[in-house]
């Protein structure tokens, strides 16, 4: 059984669920949306922010997509029993797994690449019609793609989650109250909520932590999702489907 | 007693659910933690004389900061109670919805509709004050009651104002749901919308009709968190959020009375 095979049928899966396709494009839709109207309302004449600020202010909002569309490839494995219908067409469920992820990765970074892409394009139009030249400078493209980076990170965090908890709604909530309640209710206690995985995240995108860059708050970001990504996987080579 | 028993069912289906158990089990630790760890700060704040340096060092405000966790108790549970009833069973199980089972012993659309949300408002009428009760019992114990500078009278004003807008989005959760169908859409709008990555507050930026959204109306019954400017104030805002509520359980009463279930 090739693996590659396997990676085009989990594709195939993901592109003809409605809800995946759904998500996908309204994530999109909302990024352009969001960054529209933070153009609209801080833009016009002798605004101090550049194109890439406006875009970057939408990421907080446009992650619930993503973290809805990274839980939805394993939990709906489970919401109907499919998943006994994908073991039996493929029973090496270390190849499976290593196959779901690489499609789940390639749909969140797809789709956060075109969020990124769809907000800056709209932020950018917003103040061309309005005729109010948006400021030079701030961050650039470097930023765009932290962004992005950052977005898709998120949603693979959301697939481990996903993938260990079998169920959409825990993860949904979990993950939606972790990132959205808990991190800057933590972070008005205590520094170390910094390595918390959307806080350390944040610094692809937007980095002022005095300990964590760029690169390394990316990393942390990373190390907690193959922390989950392997208690995941253990599970799901080991456990009952 | 016909009406009692269909009472009894809903609360007692709604009680033996995970989903319930789980939302309320996930609040109220996450309630706990935030509090433990707010209540430790606010008294080494205290030991080390700088008391105006952390926010607040009364062992109420300390553990009310923990009241969006509540919220995103009182969702889940205005959510699962529905949406439960139309997650399919297994395919090689038949596939069934237990919504199915629902109309066929209680054939009177209206009255489980009706029961279903009196369930979510008994639920979160316990929870939400229990879940305050618990947490300022915590952060007295850990501040000392001695720091309190909220009075008796506020607290108890704040606390039923929390749990009034805990109970109405509980509700339009819920209502949501019957529309939907399905969990997904009012968890994600409603669980950020409670935070201050809301999708309200930033229409607010457009255009002040914002103010008058359910969620934003009724913002002030918190008091004390006065995280935003303008908006309505705390009675007319409660008025209009629970307009808001009956309108959509209206709409969701009519539309679950006469689809396909």
């Amino acid at each position: 059984m090739r693996v590659g095979n396997v990676i085009l049928a989990e594709l195939d899966k993901l592109r003809t669920l409605p809800a995946v396709l759904l998500t996908a494009v309204a994530t999109v839709g909302a990024a352009a949306g969001i960054a529209a109207a933070f153009a609209a309302g801080d833009g016009g004449p002798g605004a101090a922010e550049s194109v890439t600020d406006v875009t970057l202010r939408m990421v907080p909002y446009v992650q619930a997509g993503l973290v809805l569309l990274g839980s939805l490839p394993a939990a709906h494995e489970y919401a109907d029993g499919q998943i006994r219908a994908t073991l039996t067409a493929v029973p090496e469920r270390g190849l499976l797994v290593a196959a779901k992820s690489v499609a789940a990765a390639t749909a969140v970074t797809l789709t956060a690449a075109a969020a990124t892409g769809a907000g800056a394009a709209a932020a950018a139009l917003t103040w061309w019609r309005a005729g109010a030249p948006p400021a030079a400078g701030g961050g650039g493209g470097g930023a765009l793609l932290g962004a992005t980076a950052y977005l898709a990170l998120i949603g693979l965090l959301s697939y481990a989650v996903a993938l260990l908890v079998r169920h959409l709604i825990p993860v949904l909530v979990g993950v939606l109250s972790l990132v959205l309640i808990g991190s800057p209710l933590l972070a008005a206690v205590t520094a170390h909520a910094r390595w918390l995985p959307d806080r350390a995240g944040s610094q692809l995108y937007a980095p002022t932590d005095p300990v964590l860059t760029a690169a390394t708050g990316g990393l942390v970001l990373l190390v907690w999702t193959v922390a989950v990504g392997v208690g995941a996987w253990v599970r799901f080579v080991r456990a009952d489907p | 007693m016909r009406y009692g028993r269909i009472l009894a069912g809903e609360l007692h289906k709604a009680a033996t659910l995970p989903a319930v158990w789980g939302g309320v089990a996930g609040a109220l630790l996450g309630a706990l933690a935030v509090t433990l760890l707010n209540s430790v700060a606010a008294r080494a704040a205290l030991e080390n004389g700088r008391a105006e340096a952390w926010g607040s060092t009364s062992p109420f405000e300390n553990a009310y900061a923990a009241m969006p966790l509540t919220v995103v108790g009182a969702v889940v549970l205005g959510v699962v109670v529905i949406s439960s009833e139309y997650t399919a069973n297994r395919a090689d199980a038949g596939g069934g919805r237990q919504i199915a089972t629902t109309l066929t012993v209680t054939p009177y659309r209206i009255q489980v509709l009706a029961a279903k949300a009196i369930t979510v408002v008994v639920g979160v009428m316990v929870i939400a004050p229990a879940t305050l009760l618990v947490t300022v019992g915590l952060a007295r114990l850990v501040i000392g009651g001695g720091a309190e500078t909220v009075s008796v009278t506020a607290a108890v004003t704040r606390c039923l104002g929390g749990t009034l807008y805990a109970t109405l989005t509980g509700l339009i959760a819920f209502a949501v749901t019957v529309l939907t169908r399905s969990g997904i859409l009012p968890l994600l709008v409603l669980i950020m919308n409670s935070t201050l990555v809301s999708g309200s507050l930033l229409l607010t930026k457009l255009t002040p009709l914002a103010h008058w959204l359910p969620d934003l109306a009724g913002r002030r019954l918190f008091g004390g968190l006065d995280t935003v400017d303008g908006g309505l104030a705390p009675l007319p805002g409660a008025i209009v959020m629970s307009g808001w509520t009956l309108a959509l359980l209206v709409i969701a009463g009519a539309v679950f009375s006469r689809r396909d279930a």
